[in-house]
C-alpha cells in the first residue's frame, strides 16, 4: 500500500495516527485507510511537489530511510514525512531527526513524537555541530528550512558531512533571508546553482513556489560523492 | 593510533584504520544512563569503556565516532533494542533541555511582567467600567479613600438597599432588578480581586528582579529593571546592549522612524518611567536618560556577570549627577 495517494492536485499520507490530526488538517478515507491532507500552502515541500516537472514522488525520502530535518517548525511537513518514512507505529523503521533552535517549537514537537515513535526532536543550533551525535551515520534524505542568512553555506556544510553519497536533499531557500533584489534576483539563483554544483552536488531542480510561498524557493539536489 | 568511541562501545584503531581492540557495552542502558553518558561526553570525558581503552593504550588518541573522518566499517554496533532506548534517550535529553530552559530567571521573569501588564490592564477596565455604571445610578455617591476601597464596599453589598444605607443615599427612582445588581457587585468584587492578583505578582516579580539583578534595581527600582531586562531578551543581553540601545529600549517605533524620515530620534524609551526622567522638566530629560542609560549599561555588565553589586552610596553619587544636570538648566533654551 502506497502512503502517499496524489489526486489531481492534492496530495494525501496515510495517518500513521488514525483519529488523530496534527495541524487542523482535512482527512478522509480510502479504502478504510485513513489519509490527510498535504496543504501545500502550509508545506514547502508539498507545494514543491506540486510544482516539479518530474514524478513528485521523488522528492521524498523512502519508508525506513533515516532522514535529517533542519528546521523542525511546529511540525506540519515533519508529520506527513513521518506518515511516509515511518508509518503507524514506525511499522518501516524509518528515523526523522528533527533540529530546531527554538524552545516554543520544539515543545511542541514533543508531544508530536510521543504519538510518532521513530520521530526524534533535537533542541539545537543547525550551525553547531552539538547535534551530531544524534544520527547514525550519514542520513539518506536531508532537508533544511532555516529562514537565516548563510543558509546556503549551512546547507552545503551539512550535507557534505552527513548526507550519504546519491542521497537526496531539498534545499528551501527564503530570498527575505538574505540581501536580495528583484533584478538580480535570476543571477543570484545562478550564482548558488554553481555553488551547489562546484561543492559535489547536483541540482535536478529549482522550483519556484511562488503562488504558495512568496519568494521561496525549493532546490532539489543530489549527491554525487 | 586512535581511541574512537560512541555511547555504546569504543575501539581502538592503528593508522592504517585497523581495529586493534574494541570493547562493547553489553549490560543494560536506561534511557537516563544513556543521556548521562552523552551528556558526559560533550564535556570531552571519556565514556567507561573508552576509559578503559585508554588504558590498555595510553598512546592512543581519544576521538568520538562522529568526530572521526575516516569511516570505521566493522565497529561494534548497537543492537536494535539499544537504538530504540538511545532514540528514547535523545528525547528526553530534549526534555530535560527544554525544562531546564523554563527555570531560567529570564524566563520566569518574562512570564511575570507579561502576565501583570495583562492583569493590570484588564483589572482597569474592569475597574472602569464598574464605576462608571455605579456612577451612573448614583451620580453623588461618595466614593471612598480608594477606587478599590470602594468596590470592596459595593462587593459586600447584595442588595441595592444595604448600598444605600452604607453610603447614605437615596433609592434611586427607577427599579434597579436584582440580577443587574448582582452582576454589579460580582463584577466589583473580581475587579478587587484582581487588583490583589496584580499586587501579589508584582511582589513576586519585585522580588526576583532585586536578587536576580541587584544592581539595575536598585538604579532602576525592581519593576522597571525587570521591564529593561525582559524587553532585552534575557540579562546577558541587556549587559550586552549599548546604552544608546538602552536608552530607547521600548520607542523602537519611533526610533525607527526616524532612521526611515529623519525626524527627530526619541529621547526615552522604557526608561522614561523612572522619576529621574518623567518627574524632571522636558529640557532636560534628554541628559538625564543618557546618562542613565550608560549607568544601567553598567549595573547590568555588574549583575550578568555577577560581580560586586551596587549599594546605596554608587547611588547617591548618580543621584548627584541627576542634579547637577538639572540645575544646568533651570529654564528651557530659548527658541531662536
Amino acid at each position: 500500500m502506497d502512503s502517499l495517494v496524489i489526486e489531481k492536485s492534492t496530495l494525501w499520507t496515510v495517518n500513521a495516527t488514525p483519529g488523530k490530526r496534527v495541524y487542523g488538517e482535512k482527512t478522509r478515507r480510502f479504502a478504510s485507510i485513513e489519509f490527510r491532507k498535504w496543504d501545500p500552502y502550509r508545506s514547502k515541500i508539498a507545494a514543491g511537489m506540486l510544482r516539479t516537472q518530474h514524478d513528485p514522488r521523488l522528492l521524498l525520502p523512502h519508508p525506513g530511510s533515516q532522514v535529517l530535518y533542519l528546521g523542525a517548525g511546529h511540525g506540519t511537513t515533519i508529520s506527513h514525512i513521518h506518515d511516509i518514512v515511518c508509518g503507524q507505529e514506525n511499522k518501516n523503521g524509518g528515523r526523522i531527526v528533527g533540529i530546531d533552535i527554538s524552545p516554543r517549537c520544539i515543545r511542541d514537537l514533543l508531544g508530536l513524537a510521543k504519538s510518532r515513535p521513530g520521530f526524534i526532536p533535537v533542541l539545537a543550533d543547525a550551525r553547531k555541530s552539538t547535534w551530531e551525535h544524534t544520527i547514525h551515520g550519514q542520513v539518506d534524505w536531508l532537508f533544511q528550512d532555516v529562514s537565516q542568512t548563510g543558509q546556503l553555506d549551512i546547507f552545503l556544510d551539512v550535507s557534505s558531512k552527513h548526507l550519504k553519497p546519491s542521497g537526496r536533499a531539498l534545499f528551501s531557500f527564503k530570498m527575505a533571508s538574505e540581501r536580495w533584489s528583484d533584478e538580480a534576483k535570476t543571477t543570484q539563483i545562478d550564482a548558488m546553482e554553481q555553488r551547489i554544483a562546484s561543492s559535489g552536488f547536483e541540482c535536478n531542480e529549482i522550483l519556484n513556489l511562488q503562488g504558495f510561498e512568496d519568494e521561496h524557493f525549493l532546490f532539489v539536489i543530489s549527491k554525487i560523492v | 593510533m586512535w581511541l574512537v568511541f560512541d555511547w555504546q562501545a569504543a575501539v581502538v584503531v592503528d593508522d592504517d584504520g585497523q581495529i586493534i581492540d574494541d570493547l562493547k557495552h553489553n549490560g543494560f542502558l536506561s534511557p537516563r544512563d544513556i543521556v548521562q553518558r552523552i551528556q558526559s561526553m560533550k564535556n570531552d570525558n571519556l565514556t567507561p569503556e573508552a576509559h578503559e581503552l585508554s588504558t590498555r593504550f595510553p598512546d592512543a588518541k581519544p576521538r568520538q565516532r562522529h568526530e572521526f573522518e575516516n569511516p570505521i566499517p566493522d565497529f561494534p554496533e548497537p543492537t536494535k533494542e539499544q537504538n530504540l532506548r538511545f532514540d528514547e534517550a535523545l528525547i528526553l535529553e530534549t526534555t530535560l533541555e527544554i525544562q531546564g530552559e523554563s527555570g531560567h530567571p529570564d524566563r520566569r521573569m518574562e512570564h511575570l511582567l507579561r502576565l501583570s501588564d495583562e492583569l493590570r490592564s484588564s483589572q482597569i477596565t474592569l475597574e472602569n467600567r464598574c464605576i462608571e455604571w455605579i456612577g451612573d445610578v448614583f451620580p453623588y455617591a461618595e466614593s471612598a479613600s480608594s477606587r478599590t476601597d470602594f468596590l470592596r464596599k459595593v462587593a459586600g453589598c447584595e442588595t441595592i438597599e444595604s448600598f444605600c444605607s452604607t453610603f447614605d443615599v437615596e433609592v434611586p427612582t427607577h427599579d434597579v432588578p436584582q440580577k443587574e445588581w448582582n452582576i454589579m457587585a460580582a463584577t466589583a468584587n473580581q475587579a478587587v480581586k484582581e487588583k490583589g492578583d496584580v499586587d501579589r505578582i508584582e511582589h513576586a516579580l519585585r522580588e526576583l528582579s532585586n536578587q536576580y539583578l541587584p544592581s539595575v534595581s536598585l538604579l532602576l527600582g525592581p519593576l522597571l529593571a525587570a521591564r529593561m531586562c525582559v524587553e532585552a531578551h534575557g540579562r546577558e543581553r541587556l549587559s550586552k546592549l549599548p546604552s544608546g540601545t538602552i536608552q530607547v529600549l521600548g520607542a523602537e517605533k519611533a526610533f525607527f522612524h526616524h532612521l526611515k524620515t529623519g525626524s527627530p530620534p526619541p529621547k526615552h524609551g522604557h526608561i522614561f518611567m523612572h522619576p529621574w526622567i518623567s518627574h524632571s522638566p522636558k529640557w532636560v530629560r534628554g541628559k538625564i536618560s543618557r546618562m542613565l542609560a550608560a549607568k544601567v549599561s553598567i549595573a547590568a555588565k555588574i549583575d550578568a556577570f555577577e560581580g560586586e553589586s551596587w549599594t546605596e552610596e554608587d547611588l547617591e553619587k548618580i543621584t548627584r549627577r541627576v542634579e547637577a544636570i538639572r540645575n544646568t538648566r533651570r529654564k528651557p533654551k530659548r527658541k531662536r
